[in-house]
């Protein structure tokens, strides 16, 4: 019965010692081949979880079954099964990236004739093949990670999970990395289970999401059906001068569930933005209303949220330089104490 | 398991290779205290040259026939503390770069991974007990120096016991040092416990003087440190047996059981820190 999932989990808990409660009761299951985005704020329960789902935290309660594999029962045979991108970088950085695979393929018990070929072949596609001869502290942010990316795949793990593997990276090195994810999944058939708190990296790539907050799962679905939920997408038109008629106009155009107008700019709600765009476009033409700027809007994280809980999303303004620190302050967190 | 071990021997031999400074620093630092504490302090010279003080000063070097030969080997107890204070910051720094939690969410087992680390630091101590102990053994033979010299016939037994005895310091001290590495998360609280630890054990030791002349409160401990045990074995199949109570092998079983605890206590420690949480 379990192995008709790749992941399988009833009713997870985890309490910290003495009352810290990171997991309240969550269950899901992920179908093999697909990819399943586990979405949250900081601190939601994200790694926790993964940390129960690959061996490395005892459940408090509740059962995980990975790869057919129960992970209180047979934690050895999991691991084996499955590679791991943590949050933070695990490579040795006085080692060089080839060195570091190596390791890691001796560790899954693989001979150096067995894993040569298979660790060329990652280093090859994830774009590491020139820096496979240098050591790993001079690489950029973006190496590490397809290196991390390479290391948890030396063995060819049937489950894939990723620990908000872009966090610290710019949006272009973030692209970059869900490029080799899809290069990847065309190369091997894999399935994965990603944490972010990124609603776009889920968005173009989740083939089922999950949001959790607080430690309890508050929202389940395709990413559709989640947008859905939060009312899909929200497009500005900035027009030269708004009238009640180009309201109504763009209020006809099929599929659109609300405008606001607020004087020249009017906030156009739909289910999928680009869908609506050229009959927006159409619907604009009306006298004096020429269009100044048009842009869609993805719905945020910060909406599902408001959505789903009736509260901001806890770290309002959360960008990049955030990302970074909260990413350096886990590594002292893990570091430290 | 092979595989795993030599996986994470290299990676650590790797490590060890790119610091040279590291090596250079760990293998001059006995070989100076040898060259110059050892070839400039000569107990001897402060003994009046007549037969009688030459005897007393024979007996408190417990037959050894010069002070640099009875320093040479209590080198070896000083050596094997000195190159194991570092042997616990591998791991914690491990923790701390989350290389530990890497290895730990593979199939290889904990056993393995406590092992590799107790075979590659104990090798690090092992090298410069080596060196020193060949260094001041080819000094006897360079005019102009003061080299370890041998006064007794060691046969295949001592050598055995020898060898095995500075395995088992070697063990012992590594064991007790990767211990803290397992228990604490930050290099600050290691190296304040191992710097409180490391002078006290060197001197209650009879590694560097001779323990005649302390209280007699002090010559109990210092009959039961480990150095004094595995200097004890040295001392007594280099110099002879007059001078000691019990025969060469009763000191190596002690220093046996020293090792024997402290790896278990390494292991204690390892086994919680690389346990699921
Ligand atoms: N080792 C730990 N001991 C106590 N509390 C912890 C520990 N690790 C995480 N927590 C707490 O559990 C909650 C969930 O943390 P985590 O799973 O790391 O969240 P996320 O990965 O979603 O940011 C947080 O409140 C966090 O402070
Ligand atoms: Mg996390």
């Amino acid at each position: 019965m379990d192995s008709k999932h790749a992941i399988m989990v009833e009713d997870l808990v985890k309490t910290y010692p003495p009352d810290v409660h990171a997991v309240k009761g969550i269950s899901f299951q992920v179908p093999p081949g697909q990819i399943f985005g586990f979405l949250g704020p900081n601190g939601a329960g994200k790694t926790t979880t993964v940390s129960m789902l690959t061996t490395l935290l005892r459940p408090t309660k509740g059962r995980a079954v990975v790869g057919g594999i129960d992970v209180a029962e047979e934690p050895r045979r999991v691991r084996r099964a499955i590679g791991l991108v943590f949050q933070d970088s695990t490579a040795d950085g006085e080692l060089t990236g080839r060195e570091n695979m190596e390791v890691a393929a001796g560790l899954f018990g693989m001979s150096s004739a067995e894993c040569r070929g298979r660790i060329d072949e990652l280093l090859a596609s994830m774009d590491l093949k020139e820096a496979a001869g240098r050591r790993v502290k001079g690489y950029s942010g973006g190496m590490k990670r397809r290196l991390e990316l390479a290391v948890s795949l030396v063995h060819t793990p049937e489950v894939l999970f990723l620990d908000e593997p872009t966090i610290g990276l710019d949006p272009q090195g973030r692209a970059g990395f869900w490029r080799y994810i899809s290069q990847m999944r065309k190369e091997q058939e894999v399935t994965v289970f990603m944490t972010t708190h990124y609603l776009d990296e889920v968005e173009n790539l989740a083939d089922r999401v999950s949001i959790i907050d607080h430690g309890k799962i508050i929202a389940s679905g395709s990413n559709d059906a989640l947008k859905e939920r939060v009312g899909g997408d929200e497009i500005e038109v900035r027009v030269g001068k708004g009238t009640p008629v180009l309201t109504t106009a763009l209020s006809a155009v099929p599929t659109v569930r609300e405008v606001k107008r607020e004087g020249d700019l009017y906030r156009v709600k739909c289910p999928r933005g680009e869908a609506v765009l050229s009959s927006l476009v159409k619907a604009c033409d009306l006298p004096g209303a020429s269009i100044e700027g048009i842009r869609v809007l993805r719905p945020s994280l910060d909406r599902v949220f408001l959505e789903l809980t009736g509260k901001a999303y806890r770290e309002e303004g959360y960008d990049e330089g955030r990302a970074a620190a909260s990413s350096a302050f886990h590594r002292r967190r893990q570091g430290g104490g | 398991m092979y595989r795993e071990l030599a996986a994470l021997l290299r990676r650590e031999y790797l490590r060890w290779v790119r610091a040279p400074m590291w090596i250079v620093a760990g293998l001059m630092m006995p070989i100076l205290y040898l060259a110059l504490f050892g070839q400039a302090f000569d107990l001897g010279k402060l003994v009046p040259p007549n037969p009688q003080a030459q005897a007393g000063l024979s007996s408190a070097l417990l037959g050894a026939p010069d002070y640099f030969s009875y320093f040479a080997v209590g080198m070896v107890g000083m050596v094997a503390v000195t190159s194991s204070l570092f042997a616990g910051t591998g791991v914690i720094f491990d923790k701390q770069l989350g290389i530990l939690q890497r290895t730990i969410s593979t199939p290889a087992r904990r056993s393995v991974i406590f092992a590799s680390s107790l075979i590659f630091r104990g090798f690090l101590v092992v090298l410069p007990i080596f060196i020193v102990l060949g260094l001041a053994r080819l000094l006897a033979f360079i005019p102009g120096f003061t080299g370890l010299t041998v006064v007794e016939n060691v046969g295949p037994a001592g050598v055995l016991e020898i060898v095995v005895g500075i395995l088992a310091i070697s063990m012992a001290f590594t064991s007790l040092f990767l211990a803290f590495g397992f228990l604490f998360t930050r290099v600050e609280s290691y190296f304040g416990v191992v710097n409180l630890l490391n002078l006290p054990i060197l001197f209650t030791s009879n590694a560097l003087y001779p323990a005649g002349t302390s209280p007699l409160w002090l010559q109990h401990i210092t009959a039961y440190n480990p150095i004094s045990l595995a200097v004890n074995v040295m001392r007594e199949n280099f110099f002879g047996a007059s001078y000691y109570a019990y025969p060469a092998y009763v000191y190596l079983g002690g220093l046996l059981a020293w090792a024997a605890a402290l790896i278990l206590l390494a292991l204690a420690l390892g086994s919680r820190a690389l346990k699921t949480k």
